[in-house]
């Protein structure tokens, strides 16, 4: 999935959309839209940062998971068995995005898995097909005449933690360095 | 520059108290296993009465402690998946294997020590002290492994937990003696120099965690920014009086005080206070590592 952010108008569709299609409870989020402010006035600005499962190359939570109940498909999602998790919640420790919670309700692990249901049926996820900006493509980064990768290859683009090691196969463009920085803005940790 | 956050989801913090305590409990067994093969391993003749406190405390810690995972499972009676569907690559795998062996290597080996075969339990003991140091160095692992988190993921986890164990396991197995001496069976005459023996080696294991407690630090501090900010909620953030007050101060300074000043290391009451300063620091750690750890933002 690419995420254009000189797009990306800050509106929470896809936050909406994503809680709608796949019944998320109340207090968790799958997909949420960050934002920052910053500058002084009258130069000040809004940075939107979309946050999602990330489906990493080389996943922590599928390295770290003790029962197989997480791993990367072929076609490169990253989805969990909600019938083999246990609930351990380690891999909730070791994602480093965030991406991972606890269903109140039933529980167990879930996250986003780029609504494998409606790619299967031929559709594109909730939040791509609901973003009213088209900040959000979703394409296969294999195929060279995809939208995605025609993007990715012509765009400098930004992915989140790279130091991590984890190859996260979200990319986005024109994304800030200070909404990307878990840090930026926390007045407690600076 | 100015830069405030106007929305953001943080999801709560999943590994809490349960596992700090869990973590606790193993270190104690595996402490208090090592001490019970002082004698009946290495042949260290002065510890001999620590050797049957020592396994059944062990074994006693090691039922609990897992009791402990199963609760904080979301599925407990998902458990049997551990055994079924195991992944190697994870350390709560090695976790499930460890913490079925140890226990069983623990029950063999007092099983041995109370019928007198000192030489089964001298290979049973012998068998126990890799299997009780991996069983302790593996929580490290597993704390070691989740990257995502700056403060556990360094390899200096596994070595602080396991001298951190020592710690508390030569601290508990203090106040087992000083309990089983001086209160249920007070008509006895004792012989002090085992405790002042635990004591030195308790000195000892303390200066040690302290120097890794150290190296820690100072890598954080100098390491990348994120790294940085984990020092800094040691030093003087969130976790600062936790951290500087009880684990460092009351867990380990003043204990090294009372077992080093000459007037009060030979002084049972002084000993006492020491050791329970001492589990209540290394309890700190523990809570510090895993709250302190999941509390740093990811997003």
């Amino acid at each position: 999935m690419v995420i254009d952010l000189r797009r990306c108008i800050g509106c929470h569709s896809c936050s909406v959309a994503c809680k709608a299609e796949n019944r998320v409870p109340l207090g968790v989020f799958r997909s949420w839209v960050k934002i920052i402010e910053k500058g002084r006035y009258p130069n000040i600005t809004r940075h939107f940062l979309p946050s999602l499962c990330n489906q990493c190359d080389y996943p922590p939570c599928v390295i770290n998971c003790p029962v197989q109940a997480t791993w990367k498909q072929e076609d490169g999602i990253v989805i969990i068995d909600e019938h083999r998790c246990i609930g351990c919640k380690y891999c909730l420790a070791t994602c480093p995005y965030n991406a991972r919670y606890i269903n109140p309700l039933i529980p167990i692990v879930q996250k986003c898995y780029f609504c494998r249901h409606r790619v299967y049926a031929g559709l594109e996820p909730a939040c791509v097909e609901v973003c009213p900006a088209r900040a959000r493509i979703f394409g296969d980064l294999n195929n060279p005449e995809e939208e995605v990768t025609k993007l990715i290859s012509k765009l400098p683009f930004q992915t989140l933690k790279p130091e991590m090691g984890t190859f996260p196969q979200v990319y986005y463009i024109a994304a800030d360095s200070d909404a990307m920085d878990p840090f930026a803005g926390r007045k407690e940790w600076t | 520059m100015d830069v405030s956050i106007i929305y953001n989801v943080e999801h709560e913090i999943s590994l809490g108290i349960p596992i700090a305590t869990y973590f606790y409990l193993t270190g104690l067994s595996a402490g208090s296993f090592i001490i019970s093969t002082f004698a009946y391993g290495f042949g260290m003749t002065k510890f001999k009465p620590l050797g049957k406190i020592g396994v059944i405390m062990a074994t006693l810690l090691l039922v609990i402690a897992p009791m402990i995972l199963l609760i904080d499972l979301e599925q407990p009676l998902r458990f049997w998946h551990l055994i079924l569907y195991l992944r190697i690559t994870s350390p709560i795998t090695w976790g499930t294997f460890l913490l079925t062996l140890y226990p069983m290597n623990c029950i063999v080996y007092g099983y041995f020590m109370f019928k007198g075969d000192m030489r089964r339990t001298k290979i049973f003991g012998l068998i126990g002290i890799p299997l009780a140091l991996m069983v302790h160095g593996y929580t490290g692992f597993i704390l070691a492994l989740g990257k995502a988190r700056i403060l556990w993921n360094t390899a200096i986890m596994p070595p602080i937990f396991l001298v951190s164990a020592m710690v508390s396991g030569l601290a508990m197995m203090i106040l087992v003696v000083i309990i089983k001496n001086y209160i249920i069976q007070r008509e006895k005459e004792h012989d002090p120099t085992l405790l002042y023996d635990l004591g030195k080696f308790l000195v000892a294991s303390i200066v040690l965690d302290l120097i890794l407690i150290g190296t820690d630090l100072t890598v954080l501090l100098t390491s990348h920014t994120e790294a940085y900010m984990a020092a800094l909620m040691l030093l003087k953030g969130e976790f600062s009086h936790l951290f500087l007050g009880v684990e460092v101060l009351l867990g380990a300074i003043i204990p090294l005080i009372l077992l080093l000043l000459p007037f009060t290391k030979r002084w049972i009451p002084g000993l006492v206070i020491a050791s329970i300063l001492v589990m209540i620091g290394i309890f700190a750690m523990r809570y510090i590592m895993v709250v302190g750890g999941m509390s740093i933002p990811l997003s």
